[in-house]
């Protein structure tokens, strides 16, 4: 544990929280330091907003400890905490206007009149609303709701910063737009932040490192890259990457050179330890380490392209072997006819293998642990 | 639990002010809430008792006594009676009625809807007072109703003042009241219908009748129930009406359950019977009102579902 | 068909004119009567030019009514003023008991919450005199028969459940969410529900006051059997003014015009929330 987040950031022990007989966090643990931000990473229901409101001190049933700026605030309601959050639904005072709304956490602090003016003025202007400060939330677009709120989380400089999932309802322009300032407003604030996301990319793009979360377990804590290059387990791994991963069942088995695996009628070479071997195992490929080829090249297996779907600038195909197995391969520039037939090389270089058994990586190739370390 | 998981030191919980806080918030009510369960269990007490105010000495726990002597009694079956034909007939009238104008109404238009508040006034008008009024309008010398049916060659028609006359006299009254309760509660449940399969079936081109039969009414079935429920309650409890207008009388052709009780205790000073009959008439709408719970949650679900 | 539609239209028509006539024309009639001099009444047939006077709404408000057997005094404006306190004092109690129960039964789960709440509704379908005989006894022992506490007290099993049950509804309509922004500002949980949850349910609280306000002031059979004389609000005054002799008919008029004003005026008023009011907050209109 390390001492310089339990002194200045957010730390978080052993947070539980049950309804009724469902416990829906099981003793979740997080620690984050000043000026970084944690994305909380996982799929809808599996406590992300939960563990948030335990950590705002907004759920009476939670237990565990949380300390923050080294200061024990267990036993503290939300008002004792000094932290700010961005509600999914802004959650704003629907009878105040946008300037009362983001005045309230400095009004709560008793502030002299002008410094609060002063203060709303200056986040107004940053976050670019500094002309609807008189309307009401109702007399406001969503974009401006969105910032409304986050200027309202941010105007006290709180310690700690929780958003949950703030761009969710907001539509993909100025989703697209916050992505790319909140990093900015969030080195500016240098609290704690913690970023609740069901979207990988965005957890990619903001999060200093990501927590995934499923069904009230970490299941990973790790940078970005690491979470999208080794999935710790399948589950991660089908929810992080769009295309997601393939996961293709095999049975490895050991020999001098490597663990040795048979998919697709390929023989593939991996370089990893073979504590897999004889055993019931899923290969993971990442759509984007599929080589595409035109024509035959060796070691390529031939395949149909059963659909092709343009993504984020990308390709998805969904090709279609003989013996009728399907992998999604994606690659950039010009998309080869649906129906036409191509040939594709898994490179063995990213693979990761998991044991189908608990659903944990088992291991990976060689040369990604190093291109990560 | 037949398993305790193994977990890290106890850790504390939050301290004890939130938890309690919904406790301490309705604790006001909850004391008001017990004020009046006092008197409900005392009655139930008194039902079992021989007590009658003129002869204290006389009190004595009897178990079902009175119980027996009331359903012995041809009086008791009367009451029973006078009742239920008050009942069935203002709760079937008054549903057939306000179905009928809800129907009408159902256009939202603006005469339409003044005219749908206008015919709030009657239920807004106390049922004490609406049966003073139409006390005045019955009046055999100068009611002007009195007067009008005279004009059709009705002379002899006494009103309240007649026992053969009196129930129907009463139901009027209580028509006119809550003939509008209907109206209204069916009326925003028939606005409240979604629209498309009514604009399917014009379309298709179904007839009036049908639509009515096989779309209309059984969408309309939770606000029909609901409010006849709601009606029932309250018809059977009827008071004020028939206080009001004649005292549960002429004779005993009026004498409804709690006319009746209320007669037995500040009349015959007798409080053990009339507990025992209000405790008849409390189980009756007690299993009625459980129906009606259940069936006012899932309008209750509806309207806050689609707000 | 557009004869079989003119005929339609014209029934309904004649339907609709019946319907108003037979709600409306007692309300019209006994208002009428209530601005006609004693003779003009006991005519027969009425007349159609009735000769109009303030004079029964003059003898009810000032209390002193003259008579062939000599000057009667007349208490109804007493009545009115219990009808108003009564009224007014129990929907403010019921506001103060109701509100925080159905902000808690809203916002909470708690254990026993929706007991209590189902029982409060319970007591809005149980028989008024099972409860009322034995406070009779009661009242006597405890000192409260025939005072305004006792009556408001009793009055709650009116306004307690309508507050509960509209108010509560609006409770849960607004999301919680808001609140808890309002606390992570830093405001204490009173500021919260003060500045917060409240005028967010403003307008059930207010639609919940008026109409339990109606209930109250149209109830008659509690004060009937726990009120004397003195404390009676306008629904037993009336009762006993008609039966006392030697009034005339106009001053009954006015005095019926006069009890079921107030309630007439307030529903007008908050007309688009009876319904809800009267569904008990299971309909909306």
């Amino acid at each position: 544990m390390n001492t310089a987040i339990t002194k200045n950031g957010l730390h978080a022990q052993a947070i539980r929280t049950a309804f009724g007989k469902t416990t829906v966090l099981h003793d979740v643990s997080l620690a984050v330091a000043p000026g970084e931000t944690l994305v909380l990473f996982g799929p809808s229901g599996s406590g992300k907003t939960v563990l948030l409101r335990a950590i705002a001190g907004l759920d009476p049933n939670a237990t565990g400890h949380v300390t923050i700026a080294g200061r024990d605030v267990t036993t503290a309601g939300p008002e004792g905490r000094s932290i700010g959050v961005a509600f999914q639904n802004f959650a704003l005072y629907p009878h105040m206007s946008a300037r009362e709304n983001i005045a309230s956490p400095l009004r709560a602090r008793k502030l002299p009149e002008r410094e609060i003016d002063e203060k709303v003025s200056a986040i107004a202007k940053l976050l670019k609303i500094d002309h609807v400060l008189a309307q009401q939330p109702r007399a406001l677009s969503n974009g401006q709701k969105q910032r409304t709120a986050l200027a309202r989380a941010l105007v006290g400089s709180p310690k700690i910063l929780l958003m949950d999932d703030p761009l969710r309802n907001v539509d993909a322009k100025l989703r697209y737009e916050m992505r790319m300032e909140l990093p900015r407003l969030l080195r500016r604030a240098n609290a704690a932040a913690v970023y609740v996301t069901q979207d990988y990319r965005e957890a990619m793009a903001l999060g200093d490192r990501i927590a995934v979360l499923i069904d009230g377990h970490i299941v990973q804590l790790d940078d970005p890259e690491r979470v999208y290059a080794a999935p710790a387990s399948v589950a991660v791994a089908r929810l992080f990457g769009d295309p997601p991963l393939n996961l293709v069942p095999c049975r490895p088995t050991l020999a001098n050179d490597g663990l040795h695996v048979s998919v697709f009628g390929l023989d593939l070479t991996l370089s990893m330890a073979g504590a897999l071997a004889g055993r019931e195992a899923m290969l993971g490929l990442r759509p984007d380490s599929i080589a595409i080829f035109a024509d035959p090249q060796p070691g390529a297996v031939a395949a149909t392209i059963a659909a092709v779907t343009p993504l984020h600038g990308k390709v998805v195909l969904l090709l279609r072997t003989q013996a009728g197995d399907e992998i999604l391969a994606s690659q950039v520039g010009r998309a080869p006819e649906t129906g036409s037939t191509i040939w594709f090389r898994p490179e063995t270089d990213t693979a990761l293998l998991y044991d189908t058994e608990t659903g944990l990586l088992a291991g990976e190739a060689r040369t990604a642990t190093e291109e990560a370390a | 639990m037949s398993e305790i998981p193994v977990t890290p030191p106890p850790l504390p919980r939050r301290p004890i002010l939130p938890r309690a806080l919904p406790y301490l918030l309705s604790l006001p009510a909850l004391l008001v809430c017990i004020g009046i369960l006092i008197p409900f269990v005392t009655a139930v007490w008194y039902s079992l008792e021989r007590y009658n105010l003129s002869m204290p000495y006389m009190r004595s726990f009897i178990w079902f006594r009175n119980y027996i002597s009331l359903f012995t009694d041809p009086d008791f079956w009367n009451t029973i009676q006078v009742s239920l034909i008050y009942t069935i007939s203002t709760v079937v009238l008054e549903l057939l009625l306000g179905l009928g104008i809800a129907l009408l109404l159902r256009e939202r238009s603006r005469l339409n809807n003044i005219i749908s508040i206008a015919l709030l006034m009657p239920l807004m008008t106390a049922p004490a007072i609406a049966a003073l009024m139409w006390k005045l309008m019955t009046n055999p010398g100068f009611g002007v109703l009195s007067w009008l049916i005279s004009l059709v060659g009705v002379t002899d028609f006494k009103w309240a003042s007649s026992p053969h006359t009196a129930m129907f006299t009463v139901v009027l009254v209580d028509i006119w009241v809550y003939t509008p309760f209907m109206m209204i509660l069916l009326l925003a449940g028939l606005r409240s219908l979604p629209q498309q399969p009514f604009e399917a079936a014009k379309l298709d081109g179904v007839n009036a009748g049908f639509v009515f039969l096989r779309i209309t009414l059984p969408m309309l079935t939770p606000f029909l129930f609901t409010a006849v429920l709601f009606r029932t309650l309250d018809s059977i409890q009827q008071f004020d009406i028939i206080y009001a207008m004649t005292q549960g009388g002429p004779g005993n052709s009026l004498l409804v359950f709690q006319v009746r009780a209320y007669l037995e205790f500040f009349s015959y000073t007798n409080v053990g019977r009339s507990a025992a009959i209000l405790m008849v008439l409390w189980a009756i709408t007690y299993v009625l009102s459980q129906v009606f719970v259940r069936q006012w949650m899932k309008l209750r679900e509806r309207a806050h579902g689609a707000s | 068909m557009a004869q079989a539609d003119m005929l339609w239209r014209g029934l309904r028509g004649v339907a609709l004119t019946l319907v108003v006539v037979f709600f409306l024309f007692p309300i019209f009639w006994i208002v009428l009567m209530s601005f006609e001099t004693n003779e003009t009444v006991l005519q027969v047939p009425p007349t159609l030019t009735p000769h109009l006077t303030l004079q029964n709404y003059v003898a009810l408000l000032s209390g002193k009514l003259n008579t062939a057997t000599g000057i009667i005094n007349i208490t109804f404006l007493h009545n009115l003023w219990n009808s108003v306190l009564l009224s007014t004092c129990s929907v403010l109690v019921a506001l103060i008991l109701g509100v925080p129960a159905a902000y808690a039964f809203a916002r909470f789960r708690f254990r026993g919450g929706e007991d209590i709440a189902f029982t409060l509704l319970s007591f809005r379908f149980a028989p008024p005199l099972l409860v009322l005989l034995p406070l009779t006894l009661y009242f006597q022992d405890i000192g409260l028969s025939n005072t305004y506490v006792g009556l408001i007290w009793i009055y709650q099993l009116i306004c307690l459940p309508l507050i509960l049950w509209i108010v509560r509804g609006y409770f849960e309509d607004a999301s919680p969410d808001i609140e808890y922004a309002y606390r992570v500002d830093g405001h204490s949980w009173w500021k919260a529900f003060t500045k917060i949850a409240i005028p967010l349910a403003g307008p059930g609280i207010a639609a919940a006051a008026l109409l339990s306000f109606i209930f109250a002031w149209n109830n008659f059979v509690f004060a009937l059997v726990l009120a004397s004389a003195d404390k009676q609000p306008v629904t037993v005054g009336a009762l006993a003014f008609v039966t006392a002799s030697g009034i005339q008919y106009g001053i009954i008029a006015a005095a019926i015009v006069l009890s079921i004003l107030p309630t007439l005026a307030l529903a007008l008023y908050a007309q688009r929330w009876l319904v809800e009011g009267l569904s008990l907050g299971a309909v909306k209109g």
